[in-house]
């Protein structure tokens, strides 16, 4: 999953606390995302820290004067950065009355400079109605980021008030820019399933697919295959739509993860698609696949093509050869070894060779994991069109390593196969004889 | 003073390491921005407390001009 984060918009928040504009701070695009957000955090500790005395006394002095006073001398002489400043300092209800009589515009105005972490319990006490009528404000003012800062502070009620107010674009977009990607989750199991249809829906309609494939990266296991299964119920132009999005703006990274999170049959429909099948689109999920080492995710994928796709994905994976010992280790450590078998089978003789040698010189847990899936679905033909590329002496090395960790009924099931594609030597290594130990280590138990 | 004692004073602590990928210029360039910044915020505070305390009730102005300067 990428990690969410973005430099424009971290430039934006750096800017709005030092008071500038994003483009004086250009210079910033070539740092990682996350040093700019560190930046920030410690320019708005500074910045805090420098008036800490006298932003103290302030909050200190409004205790002595009545909310409705405190309020209007806020409003008017104070800017909303100033406001800001001193509301964390604030004992929350006192915060929450001068709030009640400040009007939504101020309050709007004020919100862009709170630094949730210091006014968290302000924020979190906030009535749910003026929440909403703020939210709808900000909205208005596309103040996106504002609100994706406060996501996670609000209580339960104001959050589901702030959602009512906002239509799906808006959401999309503050979810987006949710400062702390964490409670997207928490946010996203308060949304209606037909709400999360209609989200959908919007994020082909208005062009928000990278927004909406951000938040489905970053929501719970679960809530993923919840909102790829609805995704994956759209029509096929909306399905073909997020395709071309996904090859035109680099987002299988994030796509090809998505599809592993449908269920059977909705995988199975998204992969059916035309356009997913062209080979533009198998060379991007496969350069997604290389880049974030998804390949879990990709052997997945790969049994639901047609024969045709998949010998496409295999002329483009030959190119892949620094890549096979992730591929090996990731069929192995999510037990894809079917999805790796049936598609190394597919592949031409130089890339099976390769891939049978890594896999001969892999550990025993690599070999006996190999065994168990070859004899669970009964791949033998497939696994021995691999095996059968290795050297005479490397097979020979091979078998003798299968034949000390297999069972009988498996080697004979290897020996069979063997035997009917006419690899003799496999087949006389694997044939169980009269000298055969009966001890064999029973990998398939 | 070098431009790493420059943005250290201004941040109040070590730039984060990310920081080094920037120029000297650069760096500088953001040391002032944070300055000014802070300049910015210490003179609209002093200005808005002082306007503040017109509109204070006058039995209470004393009191909180104690509160707030000493």
């Amino acid at each position: 999953m990428t990690a969410g984060l973005s430099v424009d918009v971290e430039i934006l928040k750096l800017a709005r606390q030092v008071g500038c504009r994003p483009q004086a701070l250009d210079y910033l695009e070539q740092l990682d995302p996350q040093d700019i957000r560190d930046l920030r955090e410690q320019v708005t500790g500074v910045l805090f820290d420098a008036d800490r005395q006298m932003l103290q006394r302030v909050a200190a002095a409004t205790k002595l004067l009545p909310s409705k006073l405190t309020a209007t001398i806020g409003e008017s002489m104070f800017s909303p950065l100033l406001c800001a400043r001193v509301t964390g300092l604030l004992d929350p209800h006192r915060a929450v009355d001068i709030a009640a009589r400040l009007s939504t515009s101020f309050l709007a105005d004020v919100a862009p400079y709170l630094d949730p972490r210091r006014a968290s319990r302000v924020i979190a006490e906030l009535p749910a109605e003026q929440v909403a009528e703020i939210a709808e404000e900000l909205v208005r003012r596309e103040q996106y980021i504002t609100m994706g800062d406060v996501v996670g502070h609000l209580s339960k009620a104001a959050t589901l008030a702030a959602l009512a107010a906002i239509d799906d674009e808006a959401l999309l977009r503050t979810a987006y820019v949710v400062e702390s990607k964490g409670s997207l989750g928490s946010l996203v199991a308060l949304i209606p399933a037909k709400r999360l249809t209609a989200i959908i829906r919007t994020a082909s309609e208005a062009d928000l697919w990278p927004e909406a494939l951000d938040v489905i990266g970053h929501v719970s296991e679960h809530q993923r295959g919840e909102l790829a299964d609805i995704a994956a119920a759209q029509d096929d132009e909306l399905l073909e739509g997020l395709v071309r999005v996904a090859l035109d703006d680099g987002l299988w990274p994030v796509l090809l993860p998505v599809t592993r999170a449908m269920s059977p049959a909705s995988r199975e429909r998204f992969v059916g698609l035309p356009s997913v099948q062209t080979e533009k689109v198998l060379a991007a999920i496969v350069d997604a696949a290389a880049q974030e080492a998804l390949w879990a995710d990709l052997l997945v994928f790969l049994p639901l093509l047609p024969v045709a796709a998949r010998r496409l994905v295999a002329v483009i994976a030959a190119d892949l050869k620094a890549e096979y010992a992730a591929i090996i280790d990731a069929a192995h450590e999510e037990e894809l070894w079917p999805a790796l078998i049936a598609f190394a089978a597919e592949l031409d003789e130089t890339t099976q060779r390769r891939i049978a040698e890594l896999i001969a010189a892999s550990d025993q847990a690599i070999l006996a994991g190999l065994l168990a899936a070859v004899e669970a679905e009964e791949l033998e033909r497939e696994a021995l069109t691999v095996f059968a590329r290795l050297s005479a002496t490397k097979q020979a090395r091979f078998a003798k390593r299968i034949v000390a960790l297999a069972s009988i009924a498996a080697l004979t099931a290897l020996a069979m196969a063997a035997e009917a594609a006419g690899l003799d030597t496999l087949h006389d290594a694997f044939k169980p004889g009269p000298g055969r130990r009966k001890s064999a280590t029973k990998a398939s138990s | 003073m070098s431009v790493e004692r420059t943005l250290e004073a201004e941040l109040g602590g070590q730039a984060p390491d990310g920081l080094a990928a920037l120029s000297e210029q650069e760096r500088r360039a953001f040391a002032s921005v944070l300055h000014d910044a802070k300049a910015r915020q210490s003179q609209e505070l002093e200005s808005a407390i002082e306007q503040s305390l017109d509109v204070v009730p006058r039995l209470l102005r004393g009191t909180i001009r104690r509160m707030l300067f000493g």
